[in-house]
């Protein structure tokens, strides 16, 4: 049915009608469609009205938007043909700064100092019940996952909440040192999750840029600290013909105290002295940049 | 028809959004970076400060929760640097680069560990809002004797941009250094 047309009943209607045979059928159908259509209309009619609405907030809102943004050009622009000199910014008598200004200043002066602390390693913050600490790990230039512990002053030092992975001797450590010496507990701490990210990076660098040269996937343990894998060089070889075993004995260091590379018994002599060398060198140079001095054509970041 | 408009107007919404909110954050770097206020002009702020809203609280919600982050950040840092014995003297950075998810800033850093100075440049690229940050281009200045266990660890951290070892081993040196210190003047 089609609301707008004269208002001609349509032929299911007429049928109707004709079964009854009566008029005041008819009638009530008519005027229950004059109705829906009615009701239709004010229904289009509220919807185009709200669409004008929103587009005039719209409208209104870029109106602002650009103003805000013109004014903040504006600024930026002066502050680049001021040009500074070393002293800082002149105070200028007419337009002192506004003492919520510095505040903010000071505000943002902090925050960024706190954050430096997340790069030195040990970070923290006084709670209600004690401190929550924050160390961080690295491995060279690049920033690793952190974890945190809650400690409770009172009555004693204890641990309240920390995600120290569970491979790590955290109840060791703290037995050693928690109620002694707390910065040697965080110390000794942030040194085994340092190691620990360390060879783990290692690990996944490898995985991530020289997986062709190695048989499978590593086979390691959760700390990291066993890795035995079977690899080759040069590159697309069809056959791994090494297996490495690599032992990091120190839990708080990033290269391993023993390893062993073997070869195939079949092997010939200029492998196994292949194999002899690499031994040596994976002892001294990470994982995967030993992997990298063996194809210097790539690069990896 | 309309439809389009509006997404027409709610995409220049949008990008002015972003250009507000890049414009501001060069805006306040460059004010942080080229400004600095001595400690007593700091605190004399904050009383006038706080004179101002107590003189302007008329019932709504006063701003001096910006008066309570204040004094929650200087404890905050005051505790670390008690702790940790690290004191950071200056500090600024510029940032060099932003493009979508990645941030480079330069930044320069002096301060001691206990009695040990350093000064420190080095570049630090972000992304994706610190989820990783990596150290490009490390620079480590430290009194040193040619030789000292100090100066083998500076060039070593500025070899390999570790940063973070370079703050550890200061630190344990550092803490070994004020210790055989104080047993020093113990026995003079």
């Amino acid at each position: 049915m089609e609301p707008g047309k004269e208002g001609l009943a349509p032929p299911s209607w007429r049928k109707q009608e004709e079964g009854k045979g009566d008029k005041p059928y008819g009638v009530l159908a008519y005027l229950e469609m004059l109705e829906t259509q009615a009701h239709q209309e004010a229904v289009e009619q509220e919807k185009r009205e709200q669409q004008k609405e929103k587009l005039a907030m719209l409208k209104a809102r870029v109106r602002k938007l650009r103003l805000q943004r013109d004014k903040l050009r504006e600024k930026v622009d002066l502050q680049e043909k001021q040009q500074p000199g070393k002293e800082g910014v002149v105070p200028d008598p007419a337009h002192p700064i506004a003492p919520r200004d510095v505040v903010e200043w000071r505000i943002r002066n902090l925050q960024a100092l706190l954050q430096l602390f997340y790069l030195t390693g040990i970070s923290g913050k006084p709670t209600r019940r004690g401190v929550c600490f924050s160390l961080s790990t690295a491995y060279e230039g690049t920033y690793l996952d952190s974890y945190h512990l809650e400690l409770c002053t009172n009555p004693q030092v204890q641990i309240l909440r920390h995600s120290i992975p569970v491979f790590i001797p955290l109840e060791q450590i703290s037995k050693k040192y928690l109620q002694t010496d707390i910065r040697r507990f965080l110390s000794l701490l942030s040194d085994h999750l340092n190691a620990y990210a360390g060879r783990r990076h290692q690990a996944e660098q490898l995985e991530e840029h020289f997986s062709d040269q190695i048989e499978g996937a590593l086979q390691r343990n959760s700390l990291y600290n066993l890795l035995i894998f079977n690899y080759n060089i040069p590159r697309n070889a069809q056959t791994f013909p090494f297996q490495a075993r690599l032992l990091y004995g120190d839990p708080c260091c990033s290269l391993p105290t023993e390893v062993t590379v073997s070869c195939t018994p079949d092997a010939p002599a200029s492998l196994v002295e292949t194999a002899a060398s690499h031994s040596e060198m994976f002892r001294c140079v990470a994982l995967h940049k030993a992997f990298q001095s063996f194809n210097p054509l790539d690069v990896t970041s | 028809m309309e439809k389009n408009i509006c997404q027409v107007y709610e995409a220049e919404i949008q990008a002015l959004e972003e250009e507000i909110k890049v414009l501001t954050e060069k805006y306040e770097e460059i004010q942080q970076e080229y400004t600095s206020f001595s400690d007593e002009e700091i605190l004399k702020s904050i009383k006038l400060f706080q004179r101002e809203i107590l003189g302007e609280n008329k019932g709504y919600k006063s701003p001096s929760n910006l008066i309570f982050q204040l004094e929650n950040l200087e404890t905050d840092l005051l505790f670390l640097m008690k702790f940790t014995g690290f004191q950071f003297t200056s500090h600024s950075k510029k940032t060099l680069e932003r493009t979508g998810n990645r941030t480079v800033q330069k930044n320069r850093l002096s301060g001691k560990c206990h009695s040990l100075s350093f000064q420190l440049e080095f570049q630090l690229t972000k992304m994706q809002e610190n989820v990783s940050s990596v150290i490009t281009d490390l620079k480590i200045m430290m009194e040193s004797e040619e030789g000292s266990d100090v100066s083998k660890f500076v060039s070593r951290a500025e070899e390999c941009r570790s940063l973070l070892k370079f703050f550890r081993s200061i630190s344990s040196y550092a803490e070994w250094h004020e210790h055989r210190r104080n047993t020093f003047l113990h026995f003079k």
